[in-house]
């Protein structure tokens, strides 16, 4: 499952969702992710199962990937 | 530019110029510099020698967006240690305009709690200061009491004011100032300063403008190119309109997602409930609600990025504004609880009280593990609110912080270092964050650097540390120059911008790392205030609890090593 955060949601077919399964093909990785999705990871912060993740990252079925764009708290 | 210095005692109100040494310095470096200069270290932070200190940054006063920030410091009744808490509004802005580089409190009207005839209002003009009767506000919450202030001197003037808490000197007390829209809901929360304020018996400071001008600039036309390339890279910059459309309170997510959402009093770091906390959320709701909600809001007059927000209940008035992301934490998740309308109705009741949210949610937390309240339950949260509004012993522990409640109530599982809550960003699992809370001078205090932004593994110990040092570097470099931690990205995109500003507002010649320079001197002073004031190692530590039980979902304890912590400030 990805989690798109904020700015990300996206407009599809059911309406704007901030939630999307992407199919991969085996051994595709957090760059392959963001490549089908048209995003550029520059500004992002990418989290794999609740740790920070390389775009190198090779993701499995299960995983919940968040896709968040940075910011700095308050 | 000018000192202002009031004793209460004797009533004597005198303009000072600005010493050679204190020159160079505003915002938070400026109070380091004053306290370790004149406040004894050993003073009680309640008593006549403890000084409460009011200075805009360097650059306050041109409406230089996001740039017009108060700080206040004190020796802090909390901590034991110096305090510096900032906030937005109007207060930074006017005190500049009128030439004030610093105002110094000093003394108190009696030692014991004021009576009510004993109260005062401190009125500052360009005509001069004077102490007026405040009989009439005593006890009143911070929204009666400004409306009052506002009608009796017109609604140009910025205020500061302490609420029922720190009239009842009560740890958590802050001091609030007036949003440019005249709501008192931008306080410099943290650390006990308005219980400082209410023990010199001053219930409100208005700051009167009148006749005023924006501060002399060195060399208008640099300064007006420096200000034109920030505000330019400032609206460019993507996180410009994310603070905009979401506000803090997009940090809901981030932080569960990293498992690092304070939640049921410090004992998980994601909640089931984060959806409906969320900045999206927050953002769908007002809009869809209309009337005063709106999740933009300026709360700085000139701000560009506008990342505060009005909440509206159901009919669309408002019921508190602003609700940022660390009340949504401590007073959302950390309490169990899911609805923003009850969050939103707790944060305006402490808000009116004049406490730090983030102190109070973590001591609600503390009731819960007590036995006081259950997860979840709003309507007894507030109930013990009100207590504080009624004063009962139980009320005035709560408002005293977690940490007094946990030590009252006999629970030691109790979020604080230095005596003060941690915000919303849970140290096991964001350990950067954890170092700053246990390093910094101010104690917990995730303004004081935060390092949840950074793209690095926020569980791995070994790296932390490094990040902590140059977010706190940071940190206290904005603090000084009175600049929002937003500001910074701006600054990021053209760092050269920050001397530019410098030189051309005050015809120095200032280089490249001015910010670090600034940073690392505030720091070598509260450091060594703190020394004074009997800190060491020891101190610099979260509590043992958080190293010894594992934080689901990772299972991880705080494990930063203690020589990477004795060494955050070795530079």
């Amino acid at each position: 499952m990805v989690h798109l955060h904020t700015s990300l949601r996206r407009r599809t077919p059911e309406g704007l969702v901030r939630r999307l399964e992407v199919a991969l093909p085996a051994g595709g990785t957090l760059a392959d992710l963001l490549r089908a999705l048209d995003l550029q990871a520059e500004g992002l912060l990418l989290v794999v199962n609740g740790r920070t993740a390389h775009l190198a990252r090779v993701l499995e079925e299960a995983d919940e990937v968040h896709l968040i764009p940075a910011l700095s708290g308050g | 530019m000018l000192i202002w210095r009031v004793n209460l005692q004797s009533g004597s109100l005198q303009r000072e110029a600005v010493p050679e040494s204190w020159s160079r310095l505003g915002g938070r470096g400026l109070l380091a510099r004053i306290m370790v200069d004149e406040t004894p270290p050993g003073c009680d932070p309640l008593g006549p020698n403890n000084r409460l200190i009011f200075s805009p940054g360097l650059l306050v006063g041109h409406m230089l967006s996001s740039c017009d920030r108060i700080s206040v410091g004190g020796k802090s009744p909390m901590t034991g240690g110096i305090k510096e808490a900032n906030a937005g509004g109007t207060t930074g802005l006017k005190m500049a305009c009128m030439g004030i580089r610093a105002l110094i409190l000093e003394g108190q009207v009696t030692a014991a709690p004021a009576a009510r005839a004993d109260w005062r209002v401190l009125h500052l003009s360009l005509d001069g200061a004077r102490l007026e009767p405040a009989a009439d506000l005593v006890g009143l919450g911070v929204g009666e009491a400004a409306a009052r202030l506002l009608k009796r001197y017109g609604d140009q003037v910025a205020v500061a004011l302490i609420g029922p808490g720190g009239e009842m000197r009560l740890s958590a007390a802050g001091i609030q100032n007036l949003d440019k829209d005249g709501v008192p809901s931008r306080i410099a929360a943290r650390g006990g300063l308005g219980a400082v304020m209410g023990a010199k018996g001053l219930k409100a400071i208005v700051f009167d403008a009148a006749g005023a001008a924006k501060p002399p600039l060195a060399d208008p036309e640099a300064f007006k190119q420096a200000q034109k390339v920030f505000t330019r890279n400032l609206a460019d910059h993507p996180q410009t309109a994310l603070y905009r459309d979401y506000g803090t309170a997009a940090m809901a997510l981030t932080c569960n997602a990293l498992g690092g959402l304070p939640t049921r009093a410090f004992s998980e770091g994601s909640f089931e409930g984060a959806e409906t906390l969320s900045g999206e959320h927050l953002r769908e709701v007002t809009l869809e609600r209309g009337g005063e909600s709106t999740p933009t809001h300026a709360c700085m007059p000139g701000c560009a990025i506008r990342c505060s927000n009005n909440w509206g209940g159901p009919d669309g008035k408002s019921l508190v504004t602003p609700l940022e992301y660390e009340t949504i934490g401590l007073m959302g998740s950390n309490l169990g609880i899911a609805d923003l309308d009850v969050v939103a109705r707790l944060n305006w009741e402490v808000n009116d009280l004049g406490l730090d949210s983030i102190d109070l949610g973590a001591a609600l937390g503390v009731a819960v593990r007590a036995g006081l309240m259950a997860f979840g339950d709003g309507d007894r949260a507030m109930e013990l609110l009100r207590e504080i509004r009624q004063g009962t012993p139980l009320g005035r522990i709560l408002g005293h912080g977690a940490a007094l409640a946990g030590r009252v109530l006999g629970v030691i599982q109790v979020p604080v270092v230095k005596g003060q809550a941690m915000s919303a960003y849970e140290p096991r699992a964001i350990k950067g964050t954890g170092v700053t809370y246990a390093t910094s001078p101010q104690g917990a205090d995730h303004t004081a650097g935060n390092t949840v932004r950074a793209k690095v593994d926020h569980l791995d110990p070994k790296v932390q540390a490094a990040l902590s040092r140059n977010a706190q570097i940071s940190m206290a470099g904005y603090d000084t120059l009175g600049a929002c931690i937003f500001a910074g990205f701006g600054f990021a995109v053209a760092p050269e911008v920050i001397p530019g500003l410098l030189n051309a507002r005050y015809g120095w010649q200032v280089g490249g790392d001015i910010l670090q320079t600034l940073g690392r001197e505030t720091l070598s002073l509260e450091r060594e205030f703190n020394k004074r004031a009997g800190f060491t190692a020891a101190h610099d530590r979260l509590p043992e609890w958080m190293t010894l039980e594992p934080l689901p979902p990772h299972r991880s304890v705080f494990d930063v090593a203690e020589a990477d912590l004795d060494g955050v400030f070795d530079w």
